[in-house]
């Protein structure tokens, strides 16, 4: 199998995908109306009411849906091997993905631009209402940790990154004080501000900065025996640590506190906007180096492992320390855990969100609806084929198998995109000493100008959750805290592996079919019961360890008992609609 | 010719605007929140005489009044519409 033959596929499930079957079921179940005003148009307001071109509303909607899920989600996926996750990205988008986003798209713009919450109230019951803002507020505390152990152990394991990262945001401040202070134009101030950045990220690439990074901040691995047991510590400028990357973790919450209360033109905005044209370039670089390097699969890098999803059953795992086993055991079985291992570039319930509240009140015309909400999911789906192949042939080619499986050991599954990207890169002449760092940035941008926004949003909510009872939550800075320490608890003691399946299965709920309902409920008991497990049966298991189980596991344990209400109560409501008034059009 | 220059120019001005939409759609939308607030403060300030309620109007209010006038339409349905928790995600 050639790397061309896998982007040709997504082209032809692309062309087939959109350009037929959802144009088809567009003609029939949806039928747009051009004839029917939006909402943008009805309730005009000039601020959240805007109709706007469908091909800005496209690459808004894109922008939107698109983080780091579709990028790590294929990364780790590949641990069942490239086969299942490339068909699960691709027929998941094709039969599921596109329906959800445009559907909840069409959803908005029929029931005049309400928001989930509005609507669920409306449709289901005003229990339901509760319920999903309550669930929301969870699945974003999943998001902070998950994202915050991946950006945490990003920076800890490549030494070059940190300054590059630090050095992005102080351009992004910069742009912001160009454009809305000193009123400079924008051209003059992306070209500026990119230019600078790029040099930040060439920067941190020097070998004492480096230097600085690994010594000061990462500290040397130092093996101490005590009572026959070994301990792995590092030593940091903060004293002996057993996870240095939770230091990261926490110099990234710190800048998410400044994204959360800060006003948004001064911080997380123009940081975003710097961040997205280092994100772009690199999409853009890395396509091109994959079509000039057109690389064959690796023989070793397998189709398909083993159902269960054991690496150490597909390759030699001898030379992985038995301390790091558990990271490539932890996933657990190809059904259900693959299907919300990969949420985002297959479905997602985040897109169900920004679909009703963002998009819907923009769109002109009924008949933009699919383009827009139906074309960036299949864009999506092509930036997961393209992540998946970072793995497979950009680590698999250089690296093997092996190589892959070791640094999923080693939880580098941001290393594994940086070294892929890097790799499709040298392909068109940028050195792989600038093209690794510049991954592992771009990936942590990724997470971090998402991670700020989700802060955000938690404080929004426990004012709105806890505001009334006690007032102290309207307080931006203490909400804001309690957002991050909640965020801080989950991130130094849960497994990254089961945060990321609870964090997708949580998203999958969201977006629930009776297939996917199924699948992620089962994905969520099967979670709970192993954090469970791990916790009655381990000894001596250390207290950090016992809280994130415990976290972990009830959470998965509430989403549950919160799905099954929900479809109790939709199913209820699908009933009486059915049998009595009409569901209004 | 011209035809296929016009979709050549077509295809640009449609790439142009993609990339507008996922890097400054966003901004954009911000800015006019922002403005969306201070209207709300502007027409507050400006609301009494608006309405014709007998206080003393302020000199500054009187001139303020022609600038709300056009704004009012668009802020009746900014201030009246139900919100949501879920609003503050757009």
């Amino acid at each position: 199998m050639n790397a061309i033959v896998v982007l040709l596929i997504g082209g032809v499930a692309i062309a087939l995908g959109y350009g037929w079957y959802a144009k088809t079921i567009n003609r029939s179940v949806i039928q747009p109306d051009d004839k029917k005003a939006t909402p943008a148009k009805m309730y005009m307001d000039g601020v959240d009411f805007t109709p706007a071109n469908r091909n800005v509303l496209f690459g808004y909607q894109f922008k939107s849906i698109a983080a780091l899920g579709p990028i790590t989600g294929p990364i780790v996926a590949v641990q069942w091997g490239w086969l299942p996750a490339l068909l699960w990205i691709i027929l998941g988008t094709f039969f599921i993905g596109w329906v959800q986003d445009y559907s909840s798209i069409m959803l908005g713009v029929r029931e005049e631009g309400q928001t989930f919450g509005a609507l669920s109230y409306r449709f289901i019951s005003p229990r339901a209402r509760s319920i999903l803002l309550t669930f929301i507020y969870f699945y974003l505390l999943l998001i902070m940790a998950a994202f915050g152990k991946i950006v945490g152990y990003d920076l800890m394991t490549n030494p070059a990154v940190p300054l590059g990262v630090l050095l992005v945001i102080g351009v992004g401040l910069l742009a912001g004080q160009m454009t809305y202070k000193w009123k400079m134009d924008i051209i003059l101030v992306s070209v500026l501000t990119v230019v600078l950045a790029f040099v930040g990220i060439w920067l941190s690439t020097l070998t004492p900065v480096k230097g600085f990074f690994n010594n000061v901040i990462n500290g040397a691995i130092v093996t101490t025996a005590a009572d026959g047991t070994s301990t792995t510590t590092y030593a940091t400028v903060f004293g002996s640590v057993t996870q240095p990357q939770f230091i990261w973790s926490l110099v990234v919450l710190v800048i998410c506190y400044f994204g959360a209360v800060l006003p948004i033109w001064r911080w997380a905005q123009p940081i975003n906007y710097v961040a997205f044209w280092i994100v772009f370039l690199g999409i853009l670089a890395g396509t091109i180096g994959l079509l000039v390097w057109h690389p064959a699969f690796p023989t070793d890098f397998p189709a398909f492992t083993n159902w269960g999803g054991n690496l150490c059953a597909a390759a030699d795992c001898s030379k992985v320390d038995p301390k790091l086993l558990p990271n490539l055991l932890a996933l657990g079985p190809l059904w259900p855990i693959l299907f919300v291992t990969i949420a985002c570039g297959a479905i997602s319930g985040w897109h169900s969100l920004v679909s009703s509240s963002g998009t819907a009140r923009q769109l002109e015309k009924e008949s933009d609806g699919l383009y827009v909400g139906g074309g960036a999911m299949f864009l999506e789906m092509f930036l997961a084929v393209l992540s998946l192949l970072t793995a497979v042939v950009g680590v698999g080619v250089t690296k093997g198998f092996v190589g892959y499986v070791n640094m999923i050991a080693q939880a580098k599954n941001a290393g594994v995109f940086a070294v892929g990207l890097s790799e499709m890169m040298a392909k068109i002449g940028i050195p792989t000493s600038f093209g690794l760092p510049y991954g592992s940035v771009f990936l942590t941008l990724m997470g971090l100008t998402i991670m700020y926004l989700v802060v955000r949003f938690m404080r929004v909510a426990s004012a709105e959750f806890m505001g009334d009872r006690v007032p102290l939550f309207k307080n931006t800075t203490f909400g804001t805290i309690i957002a991050l320490l909640l965020s801080a608890l989950l991130i130094y003691t849960g497994f990254w592996a089961r945060i990321w399946v609870l964090f997708g299965a949580a998203n999958q709920l969201m977006a629930s079919f009776i297939f996917m309902f199924v699948t992620t409920v089962a994905a969520l008991l099967m979670t709970a019961y192993n954090v469970f497990k791990q916790v009655l049966t381990t000894p001596n298991l250390p207290i950090d360890k016992v809280i994130g189980n415990w976290l972990a596991g009830l959470i998965a344990i509430y989403l549950v008992i919160a799905a099954l209400i929900l479809a109790w109560d939709a199913f209820k409501a699908f009933q009486r609609l059915r049998v009595g008034e009409p569901v209004k059009a | 010719m011209p035809e296929e220059e016009g979709r050549k120019r077509g295809m640009l001005d449609g790439f142009k605007s993609v990339l507008y939409g996922m890097a400054g759609h966003d901004m954009a939308r911000y800015a006019l929140k922002t403005r969306g607030s201070m209207e709300h403060l502007f027409i507050l300030i400006t609301i009494g005489d608006l309405l014709g309620i007998p206080i003393l109007p302020p000199y500054y209010s009187l001139r303020l009044l022609p600038y709300v006038v056009p704004q009012i339409s668009t802020w009746k349905r900014r201030m009246l519409r139900e919100k949501d928790l879920t609003d503050a995600l757009a």
